[in-house]
């Protein structure tokens, strides 16, 4: 077996939603002929879509992370919540397994997507051939995970709708809680742009 | 059919080979699924997106939880609590929540049935390979297996606080995910094409 063959190189297209291998010339606007989607080469201007929304969502996760994103009020005490402090709180409470959790899908999956998305960009960008199969499979770790940051928001959603008991105790949303919502988004809609064929376009065999 | 498949996430070549039922077809360079052979069937999809319908209906029929405080009860739905969101003015927070919870999925389930039921009859529905198209782009956006885990942190945070009731739409909405996750996983939009490809035949 000599090295491998790309579809680019001969003139073949694989059509990204259904996956039917397309016959186009190369620089063509083509259209897949069983579903009808677009199908490029490689996905135009994906590395600059990605690149603007990861570092629309790096910036937003200062705030997220910084400004409070829930404030409860009771007739004992008034506290704000940074994602951060409600994991520690349900640490206090004894739920090891939840605070892990939060920890997890709130801190360490939103970080993780930045820093990846980010250095997947850098290496697509300056076309470097190493590592393919493990960016390949980072890349898909990320697309995978990245939904499970919504979990914060919807537990802020819940805690807003039901604690609304005047007098005794009442919760509000922080706005912490619009720039975390934010930076799910972005990054979800960066794995989305991100054509992960470009990582390997300089790897041409093995 | 090509006899030539080209991965659609490394763009390697590959020529179509006889696999044997029930195998996960990858690509042999970065390992992406190609397609697999232990295809469900049509009416397995029909009858996951009915029941997934049913509970969809139920799940907003009823409150999801209640909290009692000192003899005040408190209920929600789950659009009541994109709402409260939104009456706090956070619109687009409440819109994400309304858009990830409800309508997506709901557009997951209408959508699947309108474009299944008539290729079951060998019919094409009007418009139904942008519609598919727009389901298949849409999907990481049905959230329900993380909401039903953001619900479980918001109770296990409020019952510190106060008794929590929960209500008829919180294990409906459970049913919902998995019943949701189980039509995902018959459909991936690689079988879809597949089907339409032995239906129009």
């Amino acid at each position: 077996m000599s090295a491998f063959v790309m579809g680019r190189t001969v003139g073949l297209l694989v059509c990204t939603h259904c996956h039917e291998t397309v016959r186009a010339a190369p620089g063509t606007r083509a259209r897949c002929p069983r579903c009808g989607a677009r199908v490029h080469e490689r996905r135009p201007h994906s590395l600059a879509e990605t690149a603007a929304l990861i570092s629309s969502a790096a910036l937003l996760y200062v705030p997220a992370n910084l400004l409070p994103v829930m404030h409860m009020h009771t007739f004992l005490s008034d506290e704000d919540d940074t994602i951060m402090s409600g994991v520690l709180s349900l640490i206090q409470q004894g739920s090891w397994p939840l605070a892990l959790l939060v920890f997890v899908a709130s801190i360490v999956v939103p970080l993780l997507k930045l820093v990846a998305m980010g250095w997947l960009l850098i290496s697509a960008a300056r076309r470097s051939p190493g590592h393919a199969l493990q960016k390949a499979r980072l890349f898909r770790l990320v697309d995978f995970v990245g939904r499970w940051s919504m979990l914060d928001v919807f537990a802020i959603a819940l805690l807003v709708a039901l604690v609304q008991i005047r007098a005794l105790a009442t919760i509000h949303v922080g706005r912490g809680a619009l720039a975390f919502g934010a930076v799910v988004v972005l990054t979800m809609l960066a794995a989305q742009s991100f054509d992960e064929r470009l990582l390997w376009d300089s790897h041409s065999d093995g | 059919m090509s006899s030539l498949i080209v991965c659609h996430a490394c763009d390697l070549v590959h020529r179509r080979d006889v696999i044997p039922e029930k195998a996960r077809v990858r690509c042999v360079r970065c390992r992406a699924e190609l397609y697999r052979t232990n295809s469900a069937s049509i009416d397995t999809a029909v009858a996951l997106g009915v029941t997934a319908a049913v509970l969809l209906v139920l799940s907003n029929v009823y409150p999801l939880v209640a909290l009692q405080l000192n003899g005040n009860v408190r209920a929600t739905t789950l659009v009541g609590a994109a709402i409260g969101l939104y009456e706090q003015g956070y619109a687009l927070v409440g819109a994400l929540v309304l858009l990830t919870t409800l309508l997506v999925p709901l557009f997951q389930i209408a959508g699947l049935l309108y474009v299944l039921v008539p290729l079951r009859a060998k019919w094409r529905a009007p418009g139904r390979n942008e519609l598919f198209r727009a389901l298949t782009y849409l999907r990481p956006w049905a959230m329900s297996e993380v909401f039903m885990l953001g619900a479980l942190v918001a109770l296990v945070k409020l019952s510190a606080l106060a008794e929590v009731i929960p209500g008829v739409s919180l294990y409906s909405y459970g049913a919902l995910m998995l019943s949701l996750a189980a039509l995902t996983s018959v459909t991936p939009s690689e079988q879809f094409w597949r089907w339409v490809d032995g239906e129009e035949k």
